[in-house]
């Protein structure tokens, strides 16, 4: 059970990670002790149901994350968003898009492929915006 | 600038059960994860047992809009970790129950205007 809750948090952003997953787990396991005490139906249903709340909560903190960096708006100067920096969005975008898709669809392996995607897009986005000085 | 706007936007909003269930539990005192979680169940007369996937969530989308704060823990015990109301939390909650009685006192109104005729 330790192991499948380990693999689910996977599903989440790296910063939600980071900030939570040790103390989840900490909060699992004493919860998970508690029921598992109570008897067998308790301990499945609330099994099933974390697993629910996990997947849930992966695919909300990928839009969560997404909403929380967007794309500074263009300078009107520039007249309107670079190209390259606009098809960078697009894949970040499509990324996140089919993560959620995966997560809500139990694809946890083709959510994980798409995970390593939007980090890699994301990092070409930060680049392109370093290039056009659009980090402020 | 889309931290501001977002705290703008939800002075009107209904709160969502988990969120004001959260504001509710830490608004006697801070609580870290696990007692989040059997107070919540207790304060829903155990209608609601929360998941660690639906609590933390929610804690982190409070934590990013400023209504509650993390602290370390002093003490020894296995949760390191706790949440406390920050004072915009407070002014959330407070208007969230005010918006919630004014809703009862119509609802309550109405039934009782029907039960006159």
């Amino acid at each position: 059970m330790r192991r499948a809750y380990q693999f689910f948090l996977l599903l989440y952003p790296r910063e939600h990670r980071d900030q939570f997953a040790d103390e989840m787990m900490r909060v699992f396991e004493e919860v998970s002790a508690e029921r598992r005490a109570q008897g067998t139906g308790w301990f499945v249903r609330f099994a099933f149901g974390e697993m629910q709340g996990l997947i849930a909560g992966a695919a909300g903190a990928w839009i969560d994350r997404d909403r929380a960096h967007p794309v500074p708006a263009a300078n009107p100067s520039h007249g309107g968003l670079p190209q390259d920096i606009a098809d960078a969005q697009q894949r970040v975008d499509l990324s996140v898009a089919g993560m959620v898709h995966a997560i809500a669809n139990h694809q946890f392996e083709r959510a994980r492929l798409l995970s390593d995607e939007e980090r890699e897009a994301r990092e070409q986005l930060r680049i392109l915006r370093e290039k056009y000085g659009m980090n402020c | 600038m889309r931290h501001v706007t977002i705290q703008e936007s939800q002075v009107n909003k209904p709160l969502t059960e988990p969120v004001l269930l959260i504001l509710m539990s830490l608004a006697d005192r801070p609580r870290h994860g696990y007692a989040l979680l059997k107070d919540i169940e207790k304060l829903s007369g155990g209608r609601i047992r929360m998941s660690t996937g639906t609590l933390f969530g929610a804690l982190k989308r409070l934590l990013d809009d400023g209504w509650i704060e993390r602290f370390e823990l002093e003490d020894t015990s296995r949760q390191k970790q706790a949440y406390r109301l920050t004072g915009l939390g407070r002014k959330q909650l407070q208007i969230e129950l005010e918006r919630m009685k004014q809703l009862t006192r119509a609802g309550f109104a109405r039934l009782k205007t029907v039960e006159a005729m």
